[in-house]
């Protein structure tokens, strides 16, 4: 296996209970036990009620694009080589949105609203990228 | 608490010509827009009594040092000046200064504020780091760095979803451009000045799906200014003051991911409330000097500001209603597609263009009538949407 030269998340005591879970193919989300918000980007306190009575819950993996582009040119530089690769926003069906690649996929058949689900990318030792691809019919 | 409609006025602005000037100081194009608003405003210098540089880009020496009062020598201002402070918001800063700038004239803690922009996007930054910083500022460094998205995939992330929601055509969207073109080439200070039709921005590359090439703006040097005071002082200095009738904004996320995507649906409460402030129906609206970076946030733009109903804003280019000539002029500097990307100035430029236009000073491109003129600015990745009303009467 070739070295990983793309970007690694930043890892905080925060983030990185987030990227242990992907270590273990679990895709965690926040959920407050104050006042049931969902969550994420994972936060230090409830965004809505500032509780910091927050638990981890796993999510099913399952959503949709909320929306998309198709990197062809003009890449961030660590991406020159990477190109094309497409970014996406996507909405999990637990109510949270989180930005990841599409793969598995034809570029041209890709729409806004397209059933996804989540595959784990171990792309280092440490750091393993949730992706999506379209979702099994 | 009485309402500050109208009690503030921008009664001076001044800009350089925005492009690529290897030899032109960051400091020397500060230097001649300041000078050129204290003279078009015909106000003693010594009045100017708060400075507010805006957020410098392409180096961060130059941001601290327009901190640390360079203007304030620059402009010889030290025995006089009670203040000078950095405001940064991206591209909204514009906007934060004006409102700064508006509570300090209005509560007389100061005389007159000069809101200075300086940036060299086009020649002080090398391409490479230029990139670099796109790729790194508002994007969150924990959950989103690492799949390589870049300030240019939010124009693609929103030309997509627009598209969607509303069936505009890509035709549309590249219409904007062709309008902005046409402005741009009766503005002396913008950068691309030559026609570019439609048809032409379709016939370049995808770059960013579905944004092409030619939907992209360009960087460049440039250089705005303008000066904030009472309206009661306004009328002392000059006979053409654009006054403030409206300020309203709404500040809702830092990532793109959990930015607005309900069609941005808290921002509209921005023009709801200028709106009130002001006195105005969206019908009263002379011009719009719609904030930019890319061609569908002029689109959408104009939804929220309600100057056209949902999905309808692409077929109002496409029928030429915003260009020179049309009902309603849409951005009539050629905003960044045309004038040119400065980095926070964007923002600033937008803002001077709305008051020249009520102050009646916008040459060839000037338009009749232009009472009550609305802009809007907005920082960060989407962070922010701000609207702006200014009139020629209070
Ligand atoms: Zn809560």
């Amino acid at each position: 296996m070739s070295e990983y030269t793309l970007p690694l998340p930043v890892m905080t005591t925060l983030s990185k209970e987030y990227w242990d879970g992907c270590k273990a193919e679990r895709l965690l989300y926040q959920h407050c036990r104050n006042c049931d918000e969902v969550i994420f980007f994972p936060k230090y306190l409830c965004p809505n009620c500032m509780s910091h009575d927050l638990e981890w819950l796993q999510s099913s993996g399952r959503g949709k694009i909320l929306t998309f582009t198709v990197t062809y040119e003009s890449a961030p530089p660590a991406f020159y080589a990477a190109v094309p690769y497409a970014v996406a926003i996507i909405e999990l069906e637990e109510g949270f949105r989180m930005m990841s690649n599409l793969v598995e996929c034809d570029f041209e058949e890709l729409e806004c609203e397209m059933p996804v689900e989540v595959v784990f990318d171990a792309v280092t030792d440490e750091v393993t990228l949730p992706k999506f691809r379209p979702a099994a019919k | 608490m009485e309402s500050i409609r109208g009690k503030a006025a921008i009664v001076g602005i001044g800009e350089v010509p925005t492009g690529i000037y290897p030899e032109r100081s960051l400091i020397e194009a500060a230097v001649t827009a300041a000078e050129m608003a204290i003279r078009d405003a015909n106000i003693p210098k010594e009045d100017v009594d708060t400075v507010i540089p805006i957020l410098v880009v392409a180096n961060n020496i130059d941001n601290a040092n327009m901190i640390c009062s360079q203007m304030v020598e620059e402009l010889g201002l030290g025995r006089t000046a009670k203040a000078n402070f950095l405001v940064g918001s991206g591209g909204s800063s514009s906007a934060n200064a004006l409102k700064v700038a508006m509570g300090l004239v209005t509560t007389g803690l100061s005389k007159a504020v000069l809101v200075i922009h300086s940036d060299r996007m086009g020649s002080g930054l090398d391409l490479a780091l230029a990139i670099q910083q796109f790729a790194s500022v508002a994007i969150s460094p924990e959950y989103e760095s690492p799949y390589g998205f870049s300030q240019l995939g939010l124009a693609g992330f929103l030309q997509q979803r627009y598209m969607y929601d509303t069936g505009t055509t890509e035709r549309q969207i590249a219409s904007v451009v062709e309008t902005l073109r046409k402005w741009a080439a009766l503005n002396p200070n913008a950068m691309m000045k030559t026609p570019r039709t439609a048809d032409e921005v379709l016939e370049s590359k995808v770059i960013s799906s579905p944004v092409r090439k030619r939907m992209m703006n360009k960087l460049g040097d440039g250089a705005a200014a303008f000066i904030v005071t009472t309206a009661e002082r306004a009328r002392e200095y000059t006979d053409t003051p654009a006054y403030v009738l409206g300020v309203a904004s709404r500040c809702t996320n830092f990532s793109v991911t959990q930015g607005q995507w309900d069609g941005f649906q808290l921002w509209k409460g921005a023009a709801r409330d200028a709106y009130e402030m002001a006195g105005i129906t969206v019908g009263d609206i002379d011009v719009a000097e719609i904030y930019d970076a890319f061609p569908t946030f002029i689109l959408m733009s104009m939804e929220l500001l309600g100057l056209c109903g949902p999905g309808e804003a692409g077929k109002f280019f496409e029928e030429g209603h915003a260009a020179p000539g049309g009902k309603l002029p849409i951005s009539t500097n050629g905003a960044m597609m045309a004038q040119g990307h400065t980095g926070a100035g964007g923002g600033v430029a937008i803002l001077v263009e709305a008051a020249r236009q009520v102050m009646g000073k916008a040459g060839e491109r000037q338009v009749e009538d232009a009472n009550i003129v609305v802009e809007t600015a907005s920082g960060g990745i989407g962070m922010d949407f701000h609207v702006g009303v200014l009139g020629r009467e209070v």
